[in-house]
């Protein structure tokens, strides 16, 4: 272990309700690249944010090139070596190359900055250190993606004093045939000795590109391969799904019955070609990584969007959607995935909120008829159990399985044909969760028809009666859950096992 | 205000200065104002205040209704200057009488915001952008239309219309009632009804009230022209107390107005702009200026003075909410 | 996701469209009234537009700092006012046989008060820039008039004089020591630290904050130099109207504000830049006078630029939604 260059030992962080690090360790070696795997909520975001400083962890401590790092803030954690590539660009798009190389650390020169110098050095940067040759006069803007990710690559690299680099999933916004050059790039910086923390749900990249992997599951550090050229990704898999009960999801089955919605050729942008048919009772979901066009699939069908061509049909009634009013109006309704931005409006009450999409329902004369708004708050906040139960409480306040119920009591007053659930458990504790998948189980077995867009396998294989898998725009396989595996279904979203095409 | 976890004598403070510090200031000017001059507190002048006040509402209200959308109307003045002269052109050149005068000066004043919501709505240009270029034409078009900016003055209006402005009912002048009323119909327009539910949920988060169902466009819509016509109704009151219609003369309540509107805001305690906030935030500013009318300063002190006092009334309006 | 590549054709005729639009109206100008592309009027155009081309400036580094969201970005409504404050205090104290000097230093002390405040307001107490800048654009206009009573003072002090009429190879003083003023203002945006920086937390606040950049002071820097520009301006006030008179800060404030925007349509970034500011100015200006020279009525100018500045930004609007 002389190797060993950043060590968190034994690091445990709990917020309110959660104990989201549980003694979670995790070790890099010097020039190595170290995979970070696991599913959401695993404690892989946690971590990082306690390696950057953001969290102050409950216990643990942080080691780096033998010495303890303590307080572990943003700037002692910078001053030992530790940059971070964020998921996020944060580039400034009308900025030049060489700018935002160099944001925050110009170089002055002998008549203000020295540009030229600058210039030089970020070319010879992306040259020399990441293969590419991008000049220093170009707008971020005009670039592409990964090129946008490599010069924030160059920002955190320039001062050459970085030892370990953290990558927060690098390749979720990046075309297949661009994962080549940032892969290259990351050989190349490994070849110059420096550590990598590589955090990815890509598990065909982990195999790929790592030495050792560290896998997370429910906050705890599960499992270390230290050889992952003897490991393949069901292996990965088997150490980040465990086995543990699943009593988390309701136990029976539905029985679907007529077909409710129908999507022929359907394509918008970021998806094309979806074809599937959604039946009274049933519970569909949709997998795919980021990227995979789920997300924007989901919006159009709601009329967030535009679709290109292809037809939708609701009851066999063919539907064009221009704004999501005429989605509700006629029957569909969505569950955002952005819920504090898209959901809810936050600075409202849970009333306010609630009655926000029935507000018909509660008027006299158009005004507001407060008693009955006050009454039917009442009747969700008690029927789904929303806590605190004061109908005047600010939703902004509410955690984050509260404002969930809060966004579904709102459709379940309309009385939906259609549940669109985008995300619908994320930031959601594990007790609110059972009680979401509960309900959701309640709209199918009374005639509703449901979909369900998720990033967890294990809840779309826990609630669903069949998934439907997106990959870069496209369904590239229906499978039934009552026989699925976690690992199966890991696969074939990750695209660590191929798939042949299917319709549903 | 339900963290009532303030048990140090320091937090008690921030606690009084969180929930009265605006009316603690109110008071204070108007115990101020009362001491320098006793003639402050007869009745006379305190309904000169309300009387002084009445315009500036009713354009504050129209305001109050753009800044819920989330939007601002630089263009307010023109509307009102819209709603004069439309008025006072129809009376004079077309002999009309005072209620098909009035009733053109309204729609007068809607031209301007039917502009503003194709130009918000149509052609997604930020509101302040579209209604400072709405200000522009507009100004312009008084410019043209009155060869320069002279005042087109019609002494011989009808009486009703004049009343107006100078008439009164049962000792209330009737610009007062009018007020009123307008401020009754916008409370509950805009904090009763489920118009306002929509209004205030776009204005707050309009991504979210698209999901919610709410056809935004149309709430947008709707509101610049009610916004405008509105604003023209003071312009009538303007052109009947003057008995004439000054080009350009609604620009002096633009800014008043907004500081009437924030001032509101920031008393209310989730921070919305609301009618009951607007109209103590216009008899604040108009209280400052009529007690410094009252002290005999010069007329330029004065203006500088209520200018100080409105930015540091802003600030202390916001400070008061953002330390909530 | 982002498409890259070319982008079609018809969304780069709709980012070369407001510099369309305004070689255009340029060149029918020129067509119209003869002489106009002559030396003569080329410099009158440029010594016109000095003031503005000043406080567009310091506008441009407002709203770089601050992000071009007019509502809750970057803005600076006050500059024109404190240009006009500085003229005016500038002007008093000479009048009252005062020097030179201390007249400078007192206006530019009073300058640097009123970006100090700006800045406080906005950074500290967290109002947004419009309503900060707006009211403070009435505060310091009250303060003028009680300064020069709302009387206009003529101002026969050498310097003030050479910079209206002084010459150089022919050309106006004033237009190379604004280009020198100009180049030093670039110099400082895009060749320093500070500038660079200052168009980072503009630019992205998230990406200035994830590197390290001190947001708060940056953004207080923007105002205090936005509050330099007006007291540089002042003396071209000065200048172009002899001395200092009321009311010219409402046509500044209006012009800075078109200039700058428009600067912004021209820009190839299509942000607010320095440059783009600078040209802004001019060709408004050019507009002005060329329409002048055209012999149309003074009163249409308003609408013009009114219309232009919505179609600039309509299009600007237009250009924004093919981009997503």
């Amino acid at each position: 272990m002389s190797n060993r260059l950043l060590h968190l030992d034994q690091v445990t962080k709990s917020f309110p309700g959660v104990l989201a690090l549980d003694k979670a360790s995790l070790d890099i070696r010097s020039g190595e690249v170290h995979g970070l795997v696991g599913e959401n909520g695993a404690g892989k975001s946690t971590i990082i944010k306690v390696l950057a400083g953001v969290y102050v962890p409950d216990g643990g401590r942080l080691t780096i090139g033998g010495r303890v790092i303590d307080p572990i803030t943003p700037e002692s954690v910078h001053a030992a070596g530790v940059r971070f590539i964020h998921q996020e660009l944060h580039l400034v798009p009308h900025f030049t190359v060489t700018e935002s190389v160099f944001m925050g650390q110009e170089v002055r020169g002998r008549f203000g900055l020295d540009t030229g110098g600058m210039r030089r050095r970020a070319e010879a940067f992306l040259r020399d250190v990441l293969a590419v040759s991008i000049p220093g006069n170009r707008l971020i803007r005009d670039l592409g993606t990964a090129e946008r990710k490599l010069v924030q690559i160059a920002r955190a690299l320039i001062d050459e004093a970085a030892k370990v680099v953290v990558f927060d999933e690098p390749t979720a916004p990046l075309a297949s045939e661009e994962c080549a050059t940032l892969m290259h790039a990351i050989a190349r910086l490994k070849d110059r000795g420096i550590s990598i923390l590589y955090v990815s749900h890509y598990l065909n990249e982990i195999t790929d590109i790592c030495d050792r992997v560290t896998v997370f599951r429910n906050g705890r550090s599960v499992s270390v391969f230290d050889d992952i050229e003897d490991s393949t990704g069901q292996d990965l898999i088997a150490a980040m799904v465990g086995r543990e009960l699943e009593d988390l999801y309701p136990e029976n089955r539905r029985t679907p019955q007529a077909s409710l919605l129908e999507l022929e050729n359907y394509s918008g942008t970021g998806f094309r070609n979806v074809s599937f048919r959604l039946r009274a009772g049933e519970i569909l979901g949709i997998a795919g990584l980021i990227g995979s066009g789920r997300e924007e699939l989901i919006d159009t069908i709601y009329g967030l969007r535009r679709s290109t061509s292809g037809t939708l049909r609701l009851r066999s009634r063919q539907l064009r959607m221009r704004a999501p009013k005429d989605a509700i109006d006629a029957g569909i309704v969505l569950v955002p995935r952005d819920r504090r931005h898209d959901g809810l409006v936050l600075p409202m009450t849970v009333s306010e909120n609630v009655t926000l999409a029935t507000l018909d329902a509660i008027s006299r004369f158009g005004l507001e008829n407060r008693r009955r708004a006050r009454q039917q708050t009442e009747e969700q906040i008690s029927a789904l159990d929303i806590r605190p139960s004061d109908p005047e409480k600010v939703v902004r306040l509410l955690s984050g399985g509260n404002q969930q119920k809060v966004v579904l009591g709102r459709w379940l007053l309309k009385n939906a044909d259609v549940y669109l659930l985008d995300e619908p458990t994320v930031g959601v504790d594990v007790g609110a969760r059972s009680e979401i998948y509960a309900l959701v189980d309640r709209l199918a077995k009374d005639g509703s028809g449901v979909i369900v867009s998720s990033s967890d396998p294990g809840e779309l294989i826990g609630i669903c009666d069949r998934i439907a898998v997106m990959m870069r725009g496209e369904i590239v396989s229906v499978l039934d859950a009552s026989d699925l595996s976690l690992d199966h279904l890991i696969s074939v979203t990750t695209g660590a096992e191929p798939t042949e095409a299917a319709h549903g | 205000m339900t963290e009532l976890t303030s048990n140090r004598s320091s937090s008690l403070l921030r606690h009084l200065f969180v929930r009265f510090g605006f009316l603690l200031a109110f008071f204070a000017f108007f115990v101020f104002f009362a001491a320098w001059n006793p003639v402050f507190l007869q009745g006379g002048n305190l309904l000169n205040i309300v009387e002084g006040s009445a315009i500036l509402l009713i354009v504050a209200l129209g305001m109050t209704l753009i800044v819920a959308t989330g939007g601002i109307d630089l263009s307010v003045g023109i509307a009102l200057d819209f709603g004069a002269a439309f008025a006072i052109v129809a009376m004079k050149s077309y002999g009309a009488d005072w209620i098909t005068a009035a009733a053109l000066g309204v729609s007068g004043g809607s031209i301007v915001g039917i502009v503003n919501a194709i130009l918000v709505v149509g052609l997604r240009i930020s509101p302040f952008m579209a209604t400072l270029g709405t200000f522009f034409i507009g100004s312009s078009v008084q410019r043209i239309f009155t060869n320069g900016g002279g005042p087109i003055s019609h002494r011989r209006m009808p009486d009703e219309f004049r009343n107006l402005a100078m008439g009164d009912i049962g000792g209330v002048p009737v610009e007062v009632i009018v007020a009123a009323v307008l401020c009754v119909i916008y409370f509950l327009v805009l904090e009763r009804s489920i118009h306002g539910r929509r209004i205030h949920a776009m204005g707050m988060q309009r991504l979210a009230s698209i999901v919610a169902g709410i056809r935004v466009n149309r709430v947008l819509i709707a509101s610049y022209i009610v916004a405008a016509m509105t604003c023209a109704i003071g312009g009538l009151i303007a052109a009947a107390s003057i008995r004439m219609f000054t080009p350009l003369s609604g620009f002096s309540y633009l800014l008043d107005a907004i500081a009437a509107v924030f001032i509101g805001a920031a008393l209310h305690p989730r921070g919305r702009p609301n009618v009951l906030g607007t109209i103590a935030g216009v008899l604040f500013l108009g209280m400052v200026v009529n007690g410094l009318n009252l002290m005999g300063l010069n007329f330029n002190v004065k203006d500088a003075l209520s200018g100080i006092i409105l930015v540091s009334a802003l600030a202390l309006a916001v400070a008061q909410r953002k330390m909530r | 996701m982002a498409e890259h590549g070319s982008p079609g054709r018809l969304s780069r005729l709709v980012d070369t469209a407001p510099l369309l639009i305004f070689a255009l109206l340029l060149a029918y100008i020129a067509f119209e009234a003869h002489n106009f592309f002559s030396l003569l009027s080329f410099k009158l155009i440029l010594n016109q537009s000095l003031p503005v081309v000043i406080i567009c400036m310091g506008l441009a580094f407002v709203v770089m700092a601050g992000g071009d969201d007019v509502v809750s970005g970057g803005i600076d409504l006050s500059i024109p006012a404190t240009a006009v404050l500085c003229a005016g205090i500038i002007a008093q104290w000479l009048a009252t046989n005062g020097s030179l000097p201390v007249a400078v230093a007192l206006a530019a002390g009073a300058a640097l008060l009123v970006g100090a405040i700006n800045a406080l307001l906005v950074t500290r107490i967290g109002m947004t820039p419009l309503l900060t800048t707006l009211s403070m654009f009435v505060a310091v206009v009250g303060v003028n008039n009680v300064v020069t009573s709302s009387r206009r003072i003529n101002v026969s002090d050498p310097v003030i004089l050479w910079l209206r009429d002084g010459q150089i190879a022919g050309v106006p003083v004033g237009i190379p020591i604004v280009a020198l003023i100009a180049l030093s203002f670039y110099h400082l945006a895009h060749r320093t630290r500070i500038g660079l920086n200052m168009q980072a937390v503009g630019g992205s606040r998230d990406a200035a904050e994830t590197s390290g950049l001190d947001v708060k002071k940056l953004q207080s820097a923007s105002f205090i130099l936005a509050a330099t520009t007006g007291f540089i301006a002042s003396f071209f006030v000065l200048a172009r109207g002899s001395g200092s008179s009321p009311g010219v800060e409402n046509n500044l404030m209006l012009e800075m504000v078109l200039a700058t925007f428009l600067g912004a349509a021209f820009s190839g970034r299509r942000v607010v830049t320095l440059w783009g500011a600078v040209l802004g100015a001019v060709l408004v200006a050019a507009i002005s006078i060329g329409f002048k020279s055209m012999g149309v009525n003074v009163f249409w100018t308003g609408l013009i630029k009114g219309s232009l500045i919505l179609a600039v930004v309509a299009f600007g609007a237009l250009a924004q939604r093919g981009r997503r």
